[in-house]
């Protein structure tokens, strides 16, 4: 903040003192047009007189007047951002007490079904489901955590292989019995040359590509498309995820990198609310950027983008 | 020998209530304090053979009653019922004394398998300072130095990432112990995500080629079919 209102000091203070430099020539030239230039404004005591006087009253006034206005550009900047950060805060807590609330309420229910269980004789699954639920609630909160202490985590900065990365997913995609239903693919460049290293930390990065694509395979549906690409253009290695499932709707779309926030289609679906927030907060911490397109009917796609190494 | 006397302190009564029975049960015989200053009279009075200690208690805190056990000269055992996941934390755990962390909630099973496996330890070389005070744990050729963030092997320096480094640290750290993958992911990583358990086994393979320990014929790291590893080496502190 400090350092941007210096900045516009010395801006307008430099422009009006060229334009009073450039005011106090053409003057001198219009008052008394010189045979010869230079002997004349090294000579006429008067010349310099205007000038001067001119260069110091503009520029004073152009530096109080750049004092003014930035003063008044970063109040208005500042509410804002208090304004912004208010409501981001009031949504996150509305939110998180949503949520908990949600999970309190199943085992409110099963603890006072628990003397009903009891007589009928499986107190097992009772217990099983109770703990089941707690673990919920844990791991919401756990995950919150890890989400906060992103930003002060050691992170390690190695170069990441994108593509055996990328394979790693696959394979442990594969493993989920959706899997086996969508049609999942992954493109990756062989010519000219393979896609170059990121840098960072790869097991961040494992996560959030992960995130991505369970999200993937949780909204499309059997013989739905999968498609993981990835590629560079020369300033960045992007990487897509795109799906032929059911679209985000264009409410919500602004929201959903937002943390506990859900969509109108993720309602009744398992999850936390918290996995593209994760995707966001990990590219940040890269230097990355993620992007997301959908269309009804259609598809959604999400495009990331990694500074390239070199 | 009768069943190991066990200190809980935890001011949570709701907690206690019900954790002090189900360690009975598990062959421990339990004493609960609710504050920091009645647990540290009740062990300079009374020897127990391991602490359960909470780390938010209303007078002094948890780590405030382990210093000042181990400043009056007490080994007993410590479980801090906390996590150390980041540098600052371990940097910390260094100088407090601790023998074992496990963070809330957790699973009473586990709490019970984290007592024995400490008193296990603890058996083997009484009034011995915990491995979590050293800031060097020596296996063989093996050093690692926990402040300078360096393995070396036969006195050569090993090349091992920052986070292989971390978890070979906390194998180390509890050396003869089954540990789970999804406590290793929780500790080294601090992270509850199921699918990540792989990151583990990229890990352990990563120390194993630096160690050349065959994972057929483990010297230092052991496979648990299914389940995770365990360090099988004996493990010393270096105290300088």
């Amino acid at each position: 903040m400090k350092r941007r209102k210096s900045f516009g000091w010395i801006f307008l203070a430099s422009v009006f003192f060229l334009t009073a430099l450039g005011i106090g020539v053409v003057l001198q030239h219009v008052l008394a047009p010189p045979p010869i230039y230079q002997l004349r404004i090294r000579a006429d005591l008067g010349t310099w007189v205007l000038l001067i006087s001119n260069v110091v009253l503009l520029g004073g006034l152009g530096i109080l007047a750049g004092l003014w206005w930035t003063r008044r550009l970063l109040w208005e900047s500042l509410a804002r951002a208090q304004q912004e950060y208010a409501r981001a805060k009031h949504r996150f807590i509305y939110r998180l007490d949503h949520e908990v609330r949600k999970h309190l309420a199943v085992l409110r229910a099963q603890i006072a079904s628990l003397s009903d269980v009891a007589e009928e004789g499986s107190l097992e699954t009772a217990q099983a489901d109770m703990l089941a639920q707690v673990e919920r609630l844990d791991r919401l909160l756990s995950q919150l955590r890890e989400l906060a202490e992103l930003k002060e985590r050691e992170m390690e900065r190695l170069p990441v292989d994108v593509v055996s990365l990328l394979q790693q997913l696959m394979e442990t995609i594969r493993a989920y019995p959706e899997y086996a239903r969508r049609q999942v693919r992954l493109m990756l460049p062989h010519a000219p040359w393979p896609l170059p290293p990121l840098w960072g930390d790869r097991d961040l990065l494992f996560q959030a590509f992960f995130n991505l694509l369970d999200n993937a395979i949780k909204f499309t549906r059997a013989g739905d498309w999968i498609e993981i690409r990835a590629f560079e253009d020369g300033r960045s290695v992007v990487i897509e995820v795109a799906d032929t499932g059911c679209a985000i709707d264009p409410q919500d779309l602004p929201h959903i990198f937002e943390e506990l926030y859900r969509g109108s289609n993720a309602r009744g679906r398992e999850g936390s609310g918290l996995g593209l927030a994760l995707v966001k907060a990990v590219l940040e911490h890269h230097d990355g950027m993620v992007s997301v397109r959908s269309r009804a009917g259609q598809g959604t796609f999400f495009t990331i983008r990694f500074p390239s190494a070199s | 020998m009768g069943s190991p006397r066990i200190l809980l302190v935890d001011d949570e009564e709701a907690l206690t209530r019900y954790l002090a029975p189900i360690l009975e049960r598990a062959g421990f015989s339990v004493v609960v304090a609710h504050d920091g200053n009645t647990a540290f009279r009740y062990v300079q009075e009374q020897p127990v053979d391991l602490i359960v200690l909470d780390l938010l208690l209303p007078d002094l805190d948890g780590r405030e009653v382990c210093r000042r056990l181990r400043a009056a000269g007490i080994w007993t055992p410590v479980i801090m019922l906390t996590r150390v996941t980041r540098t600052l934390d371990r940097v910390i755990s260094l100088e407090e004394g601790a023998d074992d962390y496990l963070s809330k909630p957790f699973d009473p099973h586990e709490l019970i398998a984290r007592i024995r496996a400490v008193l296990r330890r603890a058996q083997k070389f009484p009034q011995r300072p915990p491995l979590h005070t050293a800031s060097k744990l020596r296996t063989g050729d093996l050093v690692l130095d926990r402040r300078a963030r360096r393995v070396c092997k036969g006195g050569k320096v090993l090349e091992l990432t920052p986070r292989a480094l971390a978890l070979l640290e906390y194998l180390m750290l509890h050396p003869d112990e089954m540990l789970a993958r999804e406590r290793l992911l929780d500790a080294v990583w601090g992270w509850r995500h199921p699918v990540a358990t792989r990151a583990v086994d990229v890990r352990i393979a990563e120390i194993r080629k630096a160690l050349e320990d065959d994972p057929e014929r483990p010297v230092y790291i052991e496979t648990v079919t299914g389940l995770g590893y365990r360090f099988l080496a004996p493990v010393e502190p270096l105290v300088e």
